[in-house]
């Protein structure tokens, strides 16, 4: 039977962030989860509070400053358990972290970036790579937008067009190009397998020969998110060097190549501090005794096995995640421990009439609901468990679509979870 | 939470057969971007597209749709990395085995590489000259030509003594032999049995040592070689063998304890859900089976394990087998070894060494096995140990080729730590 100190239950941003920083602060750390989290599908980037209010046309400039704004307007959602400094605290925690390890995530709680989307829409968010940093639309600028016709659903004349149609100060074209070999000609190439080739510096050469001449008199070039996953920051600077001008990444459609890198990151650094890593590893229930939970039992290929810890973080996300579980008749649970959930179960319930209703769904607010240290509580507000914790999406009233707030919420609420416990442990 | 059975339990318990985990495929692409193979080669354009994509076209009665699975290597890491529970590996596994049986006869070479009870049943007993002959190089390139076995593929030199032989003929003489109340059955497979007896003697060394009786009963090739080159029927066929050897020692509360990983991965998980042996037995044979490491990591955490280990000053990487990660019980090989004084275990990142048992032999798949392996080779090389560790067998073939490094079982190391002879019983 293992003993550790915590065992964190997920392996999306959230997890991983906590996982870290416990496991950096000395801590005997297992991280479990059911399968990769959904970093491969993110930009990622940390969007804090991208759009307050939520249907507004605007894009927030300094997140910090419209928080008070926001939580009136959503007076339950996470951020209120928070507050504006352990909010500062974590972003710049977590993004210290991740520098260290290899990467450059630049902006600070007090700014967004404005980047340019896949379909050329801005995407507000407040820590980004500087490759994507780069890419910031709220300087006018004359830029270059370059795509491969191997790699699908990047279109850089549509990207171009609706950027130029916006009236950002952006003067955006576009060239559409053959990969150099070996890619050319691929059908099917997956963001991460360009990003394979790009470690290539033959390939990295034809391509700045083909590119150079499109890029006369403009300021800046972007470039899908595809420029290299280990060897990234050598890939970029190469490239800049090679067209002598900035180069930027304009994220892609999943998998997403910044994302895997930020994974790798903080798996590396997890591992580095003396993590123990169990992907593929579901946890099929845990048991609460006397306002404790003893064990949990993780499913290995033909039994399962008891797991203690002094302390569980549960971060396996929301609905899609996995974290929350439904059925066709609406019922909707927690599958490990059977949490209490703000959630109805009845699925007529579940939406408004309104697809964009500016109030939102409500099925996005389903989730467990905690105290103020994150503790699961019941419908009283009584802890459940006073060693359980849950973090980032599997909490109630997290609805990040629509103000873009979801990976602020999962590195905050990991960070403040993981201050409590190193904390209380010294 | 409510007791009554709903609509989503029946349904969930269509999802867990493999074919119906499709279902639960949201198209996200982890698994892809994590194939490695599809990472290297073009020629395989990846598990999303060849499992649960292709699985919607597949109907029982109508021939395959699609010949790339072949360069499927097996290795499960689509299965590990799956958010949502898609048994990827698994059914890409069974679509390969109606390719087959519907498509294309199943070559000579493929028969010969899924026998390795045959190979090692000619070769060990003329050891001497079967190594000697087969490490001619004008040997070799006739076997690729012939039977589209890669020259260059990594084959260990068989062992004279068989590790059955060496069990029957010394250690069950030796008058030192342990007798004790706990007991554990002890599987070997065919590498251990025919080409690298030392790890099945560590086995037993470290076993009794730690003050367990070792019960090494009949048992025959685990199926995997088979399994994993289409022969579903004659995998089936060892593995009934080894459940009906096995069973009668699980139903006496026995541990079954495996050196090597695949071998321990079938009896745990593949003859259920590839091989569809649904069985009591062969779920009690399952429940039973330990991987050594992971046995003796539970002595440890449970205060019973000797730790009169001797100091040694290494760094020493370690590469974990997919085959083990497939196991779904963490690395218990790091913790395992870390408890001798001195020893630092540094994990290699890699996600698979490119062998997949068979798959890396086959003349057209053993560059994609190289080109694989590469990362990992180059970590391993670049940390400048003379020695490396991985659980599993053709994993440390594949390794030991590429990058000169001695290899060994994690349980090797312990009873070199441990101070065992391992030769005497």
């Amino acid at each position: 039977m293992s003993v550790y100190d915590t065992i964190v239950i997920g392996a999306g941003l959230t997890g991983l962030t906590a996982a870290c920083r416990l496991a950096q602060a000395g801590q005997k750390v297992l991280l479990t989860a059911l399968g990769e989290g959904a970093l491969l599908l993110a930009p990622g980037c940390i969007d804090v509070l991208g759009f307050q209010p939520a249907d507004s046309q605007q894009p927030v400039k300094d997140p910090l400053a419209q928080l008070d704004s926001f939580l009136s307007d959503n007076p339950d959602h996470p951020y209120r358990l928070l507050g504006k400094e352990t909010l500062a605290a974590g972003l710049t925690a977590f993004q210290e972290l991740v520098n260290r390890h290899g990467l450059n995530f630049q902006g600070d709680p007090h700014h967004n970036w404005h980047l340019p989307t896949t379909i050329g829409a801005v995407h507000p968010t407040c820590l980004a790579p500087a490759s994507m940093a780069g890419g910031d639309l709220q300087k006018a600028a004359k830029v270059l937008i370059v795509g491969f016709r191997e790699l699908r659903d990047f279109y850089p004349t549509l990207i171009a067009d609706n950027l130029n149609s916006q009236s950002l100060g952006v003067q955006a074209s576009a060239l559409q190009l053959d990969a150099p070999p070996p890619v050319a000609g691929r059908v099917n190439i997956t963001p991460i397998q360009l990003a394979h080739a790009f470690e290539d510096p033959l390939f990295r050469r034809r391509l700045v020969q083909a590119v150079a001449p499109h890029s006369k008199g403009v300021d800046k070039i972007g470039f899908p998110a595809v420029l290299g996953l280990a060897e990234h920051a050598g890939v970029l600077a190469d490239l800049q060097k090679g067209l002598g001008k900035p180069v930027f990444e304009i994220n892609t459609l999943p998998p997403s190549v910044p994302g895997r890198r930020l994974f790798e990151a903080l798996r590396d650094a997890f591992l580095k501090a003396g993590g123990r890593l169990i992907i593929g590893g579901k946890i099929l229930a845990g048991r609460i005794e006397n306002g404790r939970v003893v064990e949990i039992r993780l499913e290995t290929a033909s039994r399962a096995k008891p797991l203690r810890a002094e302390n569980i973080i549960l971060a396996t996300g929301g609905i899609f995640g996995g974290g929350l579980q439904t059925d066709a008749s609406g019922r909707v649970w927690e599958p490990i421990f059977g949490l209490p959930l703000h959630a109805e179960d009845n699925r007529h319930r579940w939406f408004t009439r309104s697809f964009f209703a500016s109030t939102g769904q409500p099925v996005a607010n389903y989730g467990v609901m905690v105290n103020a240290r994150f503790n699961p509580v019941d419908e009283a507000g009584q802890p459940v468990a006073e060693n359980l914790f849950a973090a980032g999406a599997v909490l109630a009233h997290s609805e990040w679509t629509r103000g873009r707030t979801g990976d602020g919420l999962a590195v905050t609420t990991a960070y403040a979870i993981a201050e409590q416990l190193t904390r209380s442990a010294q | 939470m409510s007791t009554e059975t709903t609509l989503d339990d029946i349904t969930r318990s269509i999802w867990e057969q493999v074919q119906f985990t499709a279902d639960l495929c949201v198209k996200c692409n982890i698994c892809t971007s994590h194939c490695p193979v599809a990472n290297v080669t073009d020629l395989f354009p990846g598990p999303k597209y060849v499992g649960p994509q292709a699985q919607r076209f597949r109907n029982p009665k109508e021939l395959s749709v699609d010949d790339s699975l072949d360069y499927c290597s097996g290795c499960g890491v689509c299965t590990m990395v799956c958010p949502h529970g898609v048994k990827v590996m698994e059914m890409n596994a069974k679509a390969r085995y109606k390719l087959y049986r519907d498509k294309k006869p199943i070559p000579l070479r493929n028969r010969l590489l899924g026998r390795t009870e045959l190979q090692g049943m000619l070769g060990s007993p003329f050891a001497p000259i079967a190594n000697a002959v087969f490490q001619l190089r004008p040997v070799r390139i006739l076997t690729e030509w012939v039977l589209g076995i890669h020259r260059d593929a990594p084959f260990p030199p068989f062992s004279f003594e068989t590790f059955r032989g060496w069990f029957r003929g010394v250690y069950q003489k030796s008058p030192h032999r342990l007798k004790s109340e706990k007991k554990v059955v002890y599987f070997h497979g065919c590498s251990t049995n025919y080409y690298e007896p030392r790890v099945g003697k560590a086995a037993l060394a470290v076993l009794e040592h730690n003050g367990f009786e070792v019960v090494v009963p009949e048992q025959v090739c685990c199926g995997l070689p088979l399994l994993s080159n289409a022969e579903f029927d004659a995998a089936r066929h060892k593995a009934c063998q080894n459940i009906a050897s096995l069973v009668k020692y699980a139903r006496e509360g026995y541990k079954i304890v495996g050196t090597s990983t695949s071998c321990t991965l079938s009896l745990k998980s593949d003859y259920r859900h590839i091989l569809d042996i649904d069985t009591e037995d062969a779920r009690l044979v399952a429940e039973q089976t330990y991987d050594i490491c992971e046995f003796l990591l539970d002595l440890a955490n449970a205060g019973e394990l000797k730790t009169d280990f001797q100091p040694m000053e290494a760094v020493i990487p370690y590469h974990a087998p997919c085959q083990l990660k497939a196991h779904n019980m963490g690395l218990p090989a790091i913790d395992l070894l870390e408890m001798i004084p001195g020893v630092k275990i540094q994990l290699v990142q890699a996600d698979c060494c490119g062998i997949a048992g068979t798959y890396g032999y086959k003349k057209e798949k053993y560059q994609i096995g190289m080109d694989v392996g590469r990362p990992l080779f180059e970590q391993v090389i670049a940390s400048g140990s003379p020695i490396a560790i991985c659980d599993s067998e053709t994993c440390r073939w594949q390794i030991g080729h590429a990058t000169g490094a001695k290899m060994l079982h994690p349980v090797e190391l312990l009873a070199q730590a441990y101070g065992l002879d391992v030769n005497q019983g």
